[in-house]
């Protein structure tokens, strides 16, 4: 432009903090008592606001408006991902991408889902990806935003669940308004969550951010999956995008890898290993991320008929198959001569214990001399400061692959190496049938002893339930150890879809929002039934779930399992109690959740689900649990509180 | 009281003797009730005893013979936490002994419908 001698905006607004100033000192000066210099009789100088009108031309204002921004490029970017949601509490830094997504993306893969807590929007797309088996998506706002995020980002990390995350920045500094997009703005905005998240950039093009994005979706998803996260620049999401700057731009084709598989020298060496054995066990751990991943499992253990324990980090076996005996495991692992484990998430843990005593001792659970052979992708993703990856264990044949990836090829070994050892196999597993007959026996046993206790027990919550819902296509959405586990005790779990595991890092408040998640790729999937047994204090932690379940119409049944306490906490401060000799009566300060009690119905019906409690006498329970499932038939979002045992 | 090896309280969970549990103090159950909870028992082995998968096994009509429980409450063989007598005197042992001991028993699985037609077979 040339130099006219007029103002431009910037031009005006400058010339107004200047004229603005001369006038304060002017006044300033007349008030300091200084002799008053003799003022020249002239007219008044012009107002910045009336130099501007006087010389500035409507044409020469810099544009106000545009038609494309590089935010709209970013969404063209993200709608080659598959990514069906994109989960968000509203943050200035991304306000470019959240109108262009919702406006130029016509809210449409990814639709926005609003949250009320970044935990819950990184919390429900780690229970989505568990249940859809793809990521989903979820923005952050610069700073505040990925720092309240951090510990359910730290959860999917541990979990090894992918997760597309997205945060933003303000820009460069000489574009920043003074004050909180300081505030807000970011050198480094993964610093926060780098130690665990797979991989992260802040890119500095729009091309770049193209080629990162999709850089950043390959790796989330290749084994071991992780979230990862990318930094969308304020400057480059509301920049104009003119036709030529566009033309320039290119969206990479999106590289979806093959997992990692053991190679074949190792898998005949473990084929021979377990053929051999006398008393050979599967372990399952984080194992089965499909339903491929079950039916190879149970492929594999009938090929040896070899018992399976499973650890329940992943629907890895079905409860109803006679080779499922996770109900054995202390005696199982006791008597192994040969231990496979798929993906340990603690493979030391697996084999020993260690004591929670004022002097700590550990305990080998496993025979001294017996093989340990272990198929996982642990070794592929570990770092230095967070603890996850747990106390060092050898193995004989310790194999670094995708454990699903490799079983059909270790099937094929074992059934290539097992010819003349199919009738002591066959003797094997007729034992086996046997012993499993008993194992739902003991448990309706155990669940005799509590079903008529007050406060309601685990074991009574879930017959009344099972009779309410065994017809429909039920689905869990938490782990429910503190109730007893009864889920994978005396129900058929047979699809993987039915259980997602736990939380993975224990960071309270996973519950409601990981089961948020699941709902909705439930929802999506169609006329299933999702149930999440969510404990007091974890749903404490994010009770605004059900504002999101109401507003996005995600209905599932929310179960409060009201202890009325941190209760694990409260064990822990008795422990230290005890321990001291100094009486437990003192344990409830700090740990429990009385005086007052809470109403999470009411709580539930001001968010806008359907509220259903306190239900405390056991003859209520199931009247209360009907009509729950009811409304969650008929689309809504439903909690019910349940006064129970601390435990079990 | 000394600490039991695991194999001497497995011989005393075995004894038929021990078993029948001649030797257990006379117990208030009225006030072992009240130390049952105010002791924190209830937190892992459940209100009314009836116990729990993680935390604590069923003490509602406990087999174990009075010597093994209270060496158990002394000087726990597990996790649990210990339970010394200027915490828990032996006469308050012998009375949540006595209150867990008798309480009422629970209905077989066999009798309950709903637990019999639960999932697994």
């Amino acid at each position: 432009m040339a130099d006219t001698g007029k103002l431009d905006r910037r031009g005006f607004l400058k010339g107004a903090v200047i004229a603005s100033g001369a006038s304060i000192a002017v006044e300033a000066h007349a008030q300091s008592g200084a002799p008053a210099q003799p003022k020249a009789a002239k007219a008044p100088l012009p107002t910045a606001a009336q130099h501007a009108a006087e010389n500035d031309t409507p044409s020469e204002l810099a544009p106000l408006t545009t038609t494309k921004t590089g935010s709209d490029f970013m969404v063209d970017v993200c709608k080659t991902l598959n990514l069906d949601y994109m989960a968000s509490c509203p943050g200035s830094t991304f306000r470019g991408l959240q109108e262009s997504f919702i406006n130029y993306g016509q809210n449409k893969k990814p639709e926005w889902l609003t949250c009320l807590h970044e935990e819950v929007s990184v919390g429900m797309a780690h229970g989505y990806a568990k249940v859809a088996g793809k990521p989903m998506a979820a923005m952050m706002h610069g700073t505040v935003g990925t720092q309240h995020a951090a510990m359910a980002i730290f959860n999917a990390w541990c979990d090894r669940v992918p997760i597309m995350l997205f945060t933003a920045s303000a820009g460069p500094v000489e574009d920043r308004r003074p004050g909180v997009e300081w505030m807000h703005s970011v050198q480094d905005g993964a610093a926060t969550v780098r130690d665990f998240i797979k991989w992260d950039d802040y890119p500095w093009s729009l091309q770049s951010f193209a080629e990162s994005t999709a850089r950043a979706y390959s790796l989330a998803t290749a084994q071991p999956p992780a979230p990862v996260l990318i930094t969308a620049d304020g400057k480059l999401q509301e920049m104009p995008l003119d036709a030529k700057a566009s033309e320039k731009l290119t969206i990479p084709k999106l590289n979806i890898g093959t997992q990692t598989v053991a190679d074949p020298n190792a898998l005949r060496d473990v084929a021979r290993m377990l053929v051999a054995a006398q008393n050979p066990v599967i372990i399952a751990d984080r194992y089965a991320r499909s339903q491929a991943g079950m039916d190879n499992l149970v492929k594999l253990a009938e090929a040896l008929q070899a018992p399976v324990i499973d650890l329940q980090n992943r629907m890895n076996m079905p409860t109803t198959h006679y080779l499922c005996h996770s109900a054995r495991s202390a005696a199982l692992v006791g008597q192994a001569d040969c231990i496979l484990s798929l993906e340990p998430v603690d493979l030391y843990g697996q084999l020993n214990r260690v004591t929670d005593q004022l002097e700590r001792t550990s305990r080998r659970k496993a025979k001294a001399d017996v093989k340990i052979i272990s198929i996982s992708t642990h070794d592929l993703m570990v770092r230095a400061n967070y603890q996850d990856f747990q106390r060092y264990s050898a193995a004989d044949i310790s194999i670094t692959a995708d454990a699903e990836a490799t079983l059909p090829f270790l099937i094929e070994a074992v059934l290539k190496e097992s010819g003349a050892r199919r009738s002591d196999f066959e003797a094997r597993g007729q034992k086996l049938r046997e012993a499993y007959k008993g194992i739902a026996d003991r448990a309706r046993a155990d669940a005799a002893i509590t079903f008529d206790s007050t406060p309601i027990s685990g074991a009574r919550l879930f017959a009344e339930l099972w009779n309410i819902v065994k017809n429909d296509d039920w689905a869990f959405l938490t782990s429910n150890n503190y109730v007893g586990n009864w889920q994978h005790r005396l129900w058929p779990m047979e699809k993987h879809y039915q259980y997602i595991g736990s939380s993975g890092g224990s960071g309270v408040g996973y519950e409601p929002v990981a089961a948020l998640g699941a709902a909705l790729a439930h929802r999506d999937a169609g006329g299933r039934l999702p149930i999440a047994v969510i404990g007091d204090g974890n749903f404490n932690m994010a009770p605004t779930t059900l504002w999101t379940a109401a507003h996005h119409k995600i209905p599932y049944l929310a179960i409060i399992q009201n202890n009325r306490a941190y209760h694990q906490e409260v064990m822990h401060i008795q422990r230290m109690a005890n321990r001291h000799n100094r009486g437990v009566e003192n344990a409830v300060i700090g740990t429990t959740i009385t005086d007052p009690n809470i109403d999470y119905a009411k709580l539930a019906q001001g968010y806008g689900a359907v509220g259903i409690g306190p239900i405390t006498d056991p003859k209520d329970l199931a009247d209360a649990l009907k009509k729950g499932v009811a409304a969650v038939k008929a689309g809504e979002p439903v909690l019910i509180d349940i006064v129970m045992q601390p435990r079990g | 009281m000394r600490l039991l090896s695991l194999a001497s309280l497995a011989t005393l969970l075995l004894s038929p003797a021990l078993a029948q549990d001649a030797q257990a103090p006379a117990g208030d159950i009225k006030n072992g009730e009240k130390h049952y909870i105010s002791d924190g028992c209830y937190q892992c082995h459940g209100v009314g005893g009836n116990g729990a998968a993680l935390t604590g096994p069923r003490l509602s009509r406990t087999e174990f013979p009075y010597e093994a429980f209270i060496n158990q409450l002394r000087h726990p063989g597990s996790d649990m936490p210990p339970y010394e007598a200027s915490i828990v005197p032996d006469q308050v042992v012998a009375d949540i002994y006595a209150y867990v001991k008798n309480l009422p028993p629970s209905r077989p699985a066999k009798d309950i419908p709903l637990l019999m037609g639960m999932g697994v077979k």
